[in-house]
């Protein structure tokens, strides 16, 4: 009879182990279903929708821990961007009213003028290509921040690259320079914009400052890739010289390079910065290799 | 003086025994694991990110403390009755209020210290190195204290006369009107009435400025704090808590026990 107790009792589901069980299947399914409920977004769901596009607002509202709000906004545009890039959209719409929430809630959040104006300005795919946007972000930034000459670089820089005003360009450079602590190299450059704005040596000078300072990978990635295509459009203009200066002294086109190295105008092989060898095509211009990766637009 | 003395180190042992301080655990995962996962997700904030982040959460931490101990360091002594127990010995009831206030900083002086070497700690493995330019978050971590304070002065007083649960709702409402004075003044000089302008005026002189000790985010960037802030901060919080202290003793002598 005791034993018959016994079996029917380790037969009833203890409920200890009954609610233990409902826990872990509720919690399974509920992940599941948060699973399908992410995959079943669309693309317009992962957009990051800015609830409070005011700043001073959601200032108001972080009762003193505006600086951390302002670090998660900068995160969000940082994965905002990424994530806009790799998908191919090169819209950005929310890139804008994200950083001007995360300035205006930290106006001395420097990286987020910084990167954030490079985001705005670089031409679609690689950004928003919206300048103009960029310039407004700097200046707010200069406002916030007006002792910091590297604002005025990147300003400069903007007016230089993206605008080709180069005059303005010059004025942010020179604006720049006479900030406490500036780099005696923004006078320099300031100088050089104004005089030859536009050159290729100019627009070296300005991207190996880039090169050298850049904050992130993918900048100076992006820096090394200008700097690339401006040697090799510095290269195949010299190219060009010594095929036009072979014609005038051999009377006819060069049919290949080692025309030009044996005749003495050229003193190696000719390879692009990434090495590459140049061709010479059939209309007798110098061209980059087809296996060659550099983009030669990003020189101009 | 050694009554006072007495009550503040029983309230610091009881918030003790009470696991206050398990809040710890809590900060030390939150900073080491915000640190890594905001390393890897965003760009160049690092640093500046860890300490808002710290320096926030010690205030938060310290917050919820100073309220939730706070509101009920007075009821729970009415509602165990232990009030009797106290009140019978020779302790007068401004010794008792006093060293319950003094109790209660003492628990949120000795939390945040623990979280400001945690802070520091982390602050160290992720710059791998501490300089003089590190020292400017302790202004701020000075100023949330000086906030603790008043916090701990306001739920002291709301306790002596509510609830626990309305004297944290009390609290809380008036720690957020607190920290929108400034734009309060700025409402009253925007309105067209001079009246709504001398009222909001009025209100933000009365009502405890809890704003004025808002410095994470200045420090997280290396700025320091001008002494005269610094100064004028200190003599607000002194005075403003003795404002708080004094009120709550009123409230607490009137009242009758049966």
């Amino acid at each position: 009879m005791l034993a018959a107790t016994e079996l029917s009792d380790s037969r009833r589901l203890n409920p200890r182990r009954f609610a233990l069980l409902v826990l872990v299947l509720a919690w399974a399914g509920s992940g599941v279903i948060r699973s399908t409920i992410d995959r079943q977004a669309d693309a317009a769901t992962q957009n990051p929708i800015v609830y409070v596009t005011s700043g001073e607002t959601l200032r108001r509202l972080s009762l003193g821990y505006e600086g951390l709000l302002a670090d998660i906004y900068w995160t969000r545009v940082v994965q905002y961007f990424g994530r806009e890039r790799l998908a191919g959209n090169s819209t950005f719409d929310f890139l804008g009213p994200l950083l001007r929430v995360a300035t205006t809630l930290d106006p001395h959040l420097l990286i987020a003028y910084r990167f954030g104006a490079v985001f705005l300005a670089e031409k679609p795919p690689a950004g928003a290509g919206r300048p103009e946007e960029a310039l407004a972000l700097i200046r707010r930034g200069i406002v916030a921040n007006p002792s910091y000459w590297r604002l005025w670089q990147d300003l400069g820089f903007i007016y230089y690259w993206d605008l080709k005003d180069y005059p303005h360009a010059a004025l942010a450079f020179q604006a720049g320079s006479r900030q406490p602590g500036a780099d005696l190299w923004m006078k320099t450059l300031a100088a050089s914009v104004a005089a030859q704005g536009g050159e290729l040596e100019t627009s070296r000078l300005l991207w190996t400052q880039v090169y050298r300072e850049g904050g992130n990978d993918s900048i100076r990635r992006s820096a090394a890739e200008h700097l690339a295509a401006i040697a090799a459009t510095m290269e195949i203009e010299q190219l060009e010289r010594a095929l036009a200066l072979f014609q005038q002294r051999a009377g006819r086109r060069a049919a290949f390079f080692d025309e030009l190295y044996r005749a003495g105008l050229l003193t190696r092989k000719p390879v692009d910065p990434t090495g590459v060898p140049y061709v010479l095509g059939t209309d007798g211009k110098a061209a980059l290799g087809p296996d060659s990766k550099i983009d030669l637009s990003l020189a101009r | 003086m050694s009554r006072v003395a007495a009550i503040a180190v029983h309230t610091f042992k009881e918030c003790v025994r009470e696991k206050v301080l398990y809040n710890l655990v809590v900060f030390a995962l939150l900073l080491t694991g915000a640190g890594i996962l905001f390393g890897s997700i965003s760009v160049g904030v690092n640093e500046i990110l860890l300490v808002n982040l710290g320096l926030s959460a010690i205030s938060v931490f310290g917050l919820m403390i100073a309220i939730f101990i706070g509101i009920s360091l007075v009821w729970k002594e009415i509602e165990r009755r232990t009030i009797y127990n106290v009140l019978s010995k020779p302790v007068a009831r401004v010794e008792f209020i006093l060293g319950k206030y003094l109790g209660l900083v003492l628990t949120l002086v000795v939390n945040t210290a623990i979280m400001t070497a945690g802070f520091y700690l982390a602050l160290y493995w992720e710059k791998r190195r501490l300089g003089a330019e590190d020292l400017a978050p302790l202004e701020a971590i000075y100023f949330i204290l000086l906030q603790l304070a008043l916090v701990v002065g306001v739920a002291l007083l709301f306790s002596t006369v509510s609830t626990p649960m309305l004297s944290a709702v009390f609290t809380f409402s008036l720690y957020v009107i607190g920290n929108l004075l400034s734009d309060l003044r700025g409402f009253g000089d925007q309105s067209g009435s001079a009246l709504v302008r001398i009222l909001l005026h009025g209100l933000s002189v009365v009502l405890p400025d809890f704003g004025t000790f808002s410095a994470i985010s200045q420090t997280a960037h290396g700025q320091l704090i001008p002494g005269f802030r610094l100064f004028a901060n200190s003599l607000y919080a002194l005075l403003y808590t003795t404002v708080l202290v004094s009120a709550a003793i009123l409230v607490f002598e009137e009242r009758e026990f049966r």
